[in-house]
């Protein structure tokens, strides 16, 4: 017993000195950005691939006022609860000057009112859910949201397809998917000027295998075009399922479906199925995504994702934003941002509007000979 | 009690509350909001614990009950604007969106409705015993959180809820922490608890001697539910957000963690695992940043810190099979004998 807490004592000690050490002493040179992502849990994959595009960015791009910027990257755990202490370490312990994050509306919803209250700017990446920065003077996105997607997708079913008729298939426990939906519905509606333009409505829970009765109900709806944002996995199936029941109409979805996996597992099915993005590897639409793009190839040899980009972005945007406050205080910062006016970012032109949203173009893209091809550049609706 | 026990008692609570005076005038929001946490889990521990350590019902079914309680708080002190806000898909059902009732009303009904619930699901499923049960509470707090996802128009289905008031502060959570502290106490104490424990123990035994199984178990699991769904309602109103996704089966294994590390069965074991358990989870947050020796620079590896973590759980449930207390409870007098026996060798020595 003795010798266990002798042991147990020492690791205290030494990490107690670790930690005294961990402090560098000249902190006044350094400007701090706080990153707060999934690193581990559910939601792992997605924060990977943010952190990615953020420490590309601050390799290219390491000073500001000729300081050194230095990134301090916290876990949440895919968990709420996790979100918000991670926050508040930042803005509490590390006094970081603005903050990006997070992968997941829900985690970056945990962290709003933490940083409202302290008043510290943050942008988001990839959350594209309205309620992350509705009332909230602080929080900031580089990605547009759900509601623009998803007229996006409406558009382009009603004009490009000709459709008339639409069937929806949703991940009802997955917000983005809701939200999605909803976005299309009311802009669909609109354009077809038919309340009845919406013939079947079906549901599915994360994880599902099996999508045989939610598409005999849509099959015996005879819809022009079905609209299935959700999981890439699930999504990629429910294709397949549809193909096997001689379902022909086009499947249409949101960006969560542009993920290698997605081909994987739909393999020929998926051939065909559009989905709206944030940007196109083929199509570099501003400077910025040609310098992102040839960096990013050659730091890891293989083709960005979205929201690699959009994390890059979200590193500029602040990092532009001190240039031009030529301060790190918050609020001049935070003034700062919320002034961006086409801003040139590598995913697109930003500009962001009064709530902090992203206005920017979407591109449609299609599966194709196995790959995600670029297709259309939609101009955001002014 | 003796009455030396009770000035004691009495003294170091006030010696507590002056902290809390403290802390709440002096700490920065991080320090606080974990504070915040370690009393939340608490009372979630304990309630978990009464029904796991208590009367040995081993069930799985936390979760949900937290959901419930969570949900039905959120939703009474949300304002009428924010619940127009939040509700953009379906509208909120009509009574519910024009209700605002203060805290603690609204806390109080969130934990009476979790209990029914928890009768609800305990009078049919307490029938099953160890595993059986398990699976069972599982299961239905699987499906209080499927029912959620799908009732949106009260719940706001997968989106969640946004902009509830933070009301949860040092006071609430420290002060339904000490609340539930006592009552578990007082209740564990009294014939009640004796009947938990000896169900606990045998539970033929026990029926033999006239306890009636079915009232005990049932009324355990229902007193478990209503701190469950206290609990998880200062959780709502601490994070300001709530969604289905935070009411999975990781966070009955949390509190579960909690309760394992600390002693199934012990109040005090409980209450110190709480905290160690959260704060432990800060703590080494540093072991994900890159370290500064002076002389060499250890890039750091996010995610280190949950390696860490297991590890030290796995040396505690080594070295402690019972948990850090056992079934043990904190005693001034064995805390004096302890002092004064190190003292006794102390002086051995010289």
């Amino acid at each position: 017993m003795k010798k266990i807490s002798l042991i147990l004592a020492l690791i205290m000690i030494f990490t107690i000195f670790l930690t005294a050490c961990a402090k560098p002493a000249e902190e006044e040179e350094i400007i701090k950005i706080g990153v707060f992502e999934p690193i581990t849990g559910a939601n792992a994959g997605g924060g990977a691939l943010e952190v990615e595009g953020i420490k590309l960015a601050n390799k290219l791009y390491p000073e500001a006022l000729g300081k050194k910027v230095e990134l301090v990257i916290v876990d949440n755990k895919s968990d709420k609860v996790e979100a918000a202490s991670a926050v508040a370490r930042l803005i509490e312990k590390e006094k970081v000057v603005a903050i990006i994050g997070s992968w997941g509306s829900s985690l970056s919803m945990a962290a709003g009112d933490i940083v409202n209250n302290a008043g510290v700017p943050t942008v988001g990446a990839s959350c594209t859910n309205p309620l992350v920065t509705l009332s909230n003077d602080y929080y900031f996105r580089v990605c547009f949201i759900d509601p623009f997607q998803g007229t996006v997708m409406a558009n382009y079913a009603y004009n490009k397809l000709g459709a008339r008729k639409a069937a929806i298939v949703q991940e009802v426990s997955n917000d983005y998917s809701v939200g999605l939906a909803k976005f299309f519905v009311d802009a669909f509606t609109e354009l077809t000027g038919d309340d009845n333009c919406i013939v079947a409505t079906s549901n599915y829970n994360t994880g599902d295998l099996d999508f045989t009765a939610q598409l005999t109900n849509i099959q015996a709806s005879n819809p022009d075009v079905i609209f299935a944002p959700g999981n890439f996995t699930e999504s990629a199936l429910l294709i397949s399922q549809a193909k096997q029941l001689g379902i022909d109409v086009p499947m249409i979805g949101g960006d969560t479906w542009e993920t290698p996996e997605f081909i994987d597992i739909g393999k020929d099915a998926v051939e065909g199925a559009v989905f709206s993005t944030f940007f196109a590897t083929e199509q570099p639409i501003t400077n910025e995504s040609k310098v992102f793009l040839d960096e990013y190839r050659k730091e890891f040899d293989k083709e960005p994702a979205a929201v690699t980009a959009l994390g890059y972005d979200a590193y500029i945007l602040i990092l532009d934003a001190i240039e031009r406050a030529g301060s790190i205080e918050h609020d001049a910062v935070r003034d700062e941002i919320a002034k961006t006016k086409d801003f040139e970012g590598s995913a697109g032109f930003v500009t962001l509007d009064e709530n902090g949203d992203a206005v920017k173009d979407a591109v449609i893209k299609v599966v194709k000979d196995g790959k995600f091809t670029y297709m259309d550049t939609v101009k955001p609706i002014q | 009690m003796k009455r030396k026990d009770i000035y004691l008692t009495v003294v170091s609570l006030l010696v507590f509350t002056v902290f809390l005076i403290y802390a709440h005038f002096r700490f920065d929001a991080y320090k606080l909001r974990i504070l915040n946490l370690c009393a939340i889990y608490t009372v979630l521990g304990l309630s978990m614990n009464l029904i796991n350590g208590f009367t040995g019902l081993f069930s799985l079914g936390h979760a949900g009950f937290m959901a419930i309680g969570a949900y039905t708080t959120a939703l009474l002190t949300l304002p009428v604007a924010t619940k127009a806000q939040n509700f953009f898909l379906k509208p909120i059902i009509e009574p519910l969106s024009n209700i605002v009732l203060p805290f603690f009303p609204s806390l109080l009904i969130g934990g009476l409705l979790t209990a029914f619930i928890g009768f609800l699901i305990g009078a049919p499923a307490l029938r099953l015993k160890g595993d059986y049960l398990a699976i069972a509470t599982l299961g239905f707090a699987e499906i209080i959180r499927i029912v959620i996802i799908n009732a949106q128009r009260v719940t706001n289905g997968a989106l969640g809820l946004k902009g509830i008031p933070a009301t949860t502060n040092l006071w609430w959570s420290f002060g339904v922490a000490i609340f539930t502290i006592i009552f578990m106490l007082l209740l564990i104490n009294s014939s009640y608890g004796r009947a938990f424990k000896a169900i606990r123990e045998d539970e033929i035994a026990a029926e033999s001697m006239g306890i009636s199984l079915f009232r005990h178990k049932v009324l355990s699991f229902t007193i478990g539910s209503f701190f469950a769904g206290i609990g998880g309602g200062l959780l709502g109103n601490l994070l300001g957000t709530i969604d289905p996704a935070l009411f999975k089966f990781t966070l009955t294994f949390n509190i579960l963690l909690i309760i394992v590390l600390g002693g199934i069965g012990s109040i005090t074991g409980t209450v110190i695992s709480a905290f160690i358990v959260t704060i432990a989870g800060e703590v080494l947050r540093f072991l994900d940043q890159s370290i500064n020796l002076g002389f060499v620079v250890i890039p750091g590896i996010t995610g280190m810190r949950m390696v860490v973590f297991s590890l030290m759980l796995m040396l505690v449930v080594l070295f402690y099979s019972h948990g850090l207390m056992g079934t043990n409870e904190f005693n001034w007098d064995r805390m004096f004998d302890k002092l004064s026996a190190k003292k006794l060798l102390a002086k051995r020595r010289d």
